[in-house]
């Protein structure tokens, strides 16, 4: 099929009973973006895999009824879907066999996104070559996911300042390693 | 496609963070399931931070912390070493292969430092090394993380640590020096 088709005309074709072959693509260009959000959300590679799949069967489901009135608006569509689906995880309701049994496993092959490698003794050598407030900021953010208060209480400034901070060795990391800021 | 209004990642790691207020994250996420481009910038930025992770995980970092990293390594199970030398004292240490880290507790009086440096000496007190303008507690107490790389591999040594502060005019002056009388107890020699 058409692959450059946009996400309108995707929506129309599903809607129009245009088969697998479409609803194979909006899940090839969705799955990545929705397992993005489920690892922000969920912080777990399988939680976000779950995800994924459910969300994207639901979608199917409502584009083949003709449920998305403005076809143009597929992203908002399949982001609302998500916010609705982690807050159903959230509360432990499990769909997932359910719907593997009604759509089949075949078309809900895992689609691994393509993660970035990185040298880690380079990463290790970038991180050396920070400032100490930086690499502090950056340890304590990352390692422990905390982004204000006890950071900028060790280092007596500002939850603000903590942030500008990061920014700035975000970008001076990602320049060491080699990727444009 | 290339994205005509990419977002910068250091928002993205806010983003990633959980950082961004309401409508700044719901912005944020919208043009996420619309643009790729960025989508693939967040990955990057969320592989940096999870390489930070591991290189924080492994204790191999010279630096200073904070208390709640070391509650936060001691709950995922990680092996804490602490010594606390008095200032201008000196206290035997040594490293086993079970630790994970190794820190240093530097007590001084900081008052009127506006800005502290910590400077890695030899036995005999020459600068190796300096950390600039590092942070110290509200308790005046800075918590040095030493290289568990460097100090496995480490012969018995005698390793001098010394706060340095500097005033509104810049003139230096020693707030406090520490030594640490390094026992090799892991076998072999030791050597970098």
């Amino acid at each position: 099929m058409d692959i450059e088709l946009n996400d309108a005309e995707l929506v129309l074709q599903i809607g129009a009973g245009g088969g697998r072959e479409a609803e194979a693509e909006l899940f090839r260009r969705m799955a990545p973006r929705v397992r993005l959000y489920g690892l922000r959300h969920l912080r777990d590679e399988y939680a976000a895999e779950d995800l994924a799949q459910q969300v994207l069967i639901t979608t199917i489901e409502a584009l083949r009824a003709g449920r998305l009135r403005e076809p143009e608006k597929l992203a908002s569509f399949v982001l609302g879907a998500c916010r609705m689906t982690v807050l159903d995880l959230r509360r432990g309701v499990q769909r997932k066999e359910r719907l593997l049994e009604q759509y089949g496993a075949d078309m809900l092959a895992p689609v691994q996104p393509s993660s970035p490698r990185l040298d880690q003794e380079q990463l290790t050598r970038c991180m050396q070559g920070l400032k100490e407030r930086e690499r502090t900021v950056v340890v304590m953010t990352f390692y422990d996911e905390q982004t204000g208060a006890d950071v900028a209480r060790l280092l007596g400034v500002s939850e603000a300042n903590v942030r500008v901070i990061r920014h700035r060795a975000i970008h001076q990391l990602r320049a060491c390693m080699g990727v444009a800021a | 496609m290339k994205c005509a209004a990419p977002i910068d990642a250091a928002l993205l790691g806010d983003y990633w963070l959980g950082a961004l207020a309401g409508p700044e994250e719901e912005a944020v996420e919208l043009h996420l399931f619309d643009c790729d481009d960025c989508g693939r910038r967040l990955r990057e930025v969320v592989a940096l931070a999870e390489g930070v992770r591991k290189i924080a995980r492994e204790g191999s970092l010279r630096m200073v912390v904070g208390d709640v990293f070391l509650e936060r390594v001691a709950a995922e199970g990680l092996r804490v070493r602490q010594y606390a030398p008095p200032a201008g004292g000196g206290v035997e240490c040594t490293v086993t292969a079970e630790d994970d880290f190794l820190i240093g507790r530097l007590a001084a009086d900081t008052r009127g430092a506006k800005r502290v440096d910590l400077c890695i000496c030899d036995a005999r007190g020459v600068e190796q090394m300096r950390l600039a303008d590092i942070p110290v507690s509200e308790a005046g107490e800075v918590v040095y993380q030493e290289s568990m790389t460097f100090a496995k591999a480490s012969p018995s040594m005698k390793m001098i640590a010394r706060l340095v502060g500097f005033d509104d005019a810049g003139v230096e002056r020693v707030l406090g020096e520490y030594t640490f009388n390094h026992t090799r107890s892991l076998p072999g020699p030791g050597a970098w």
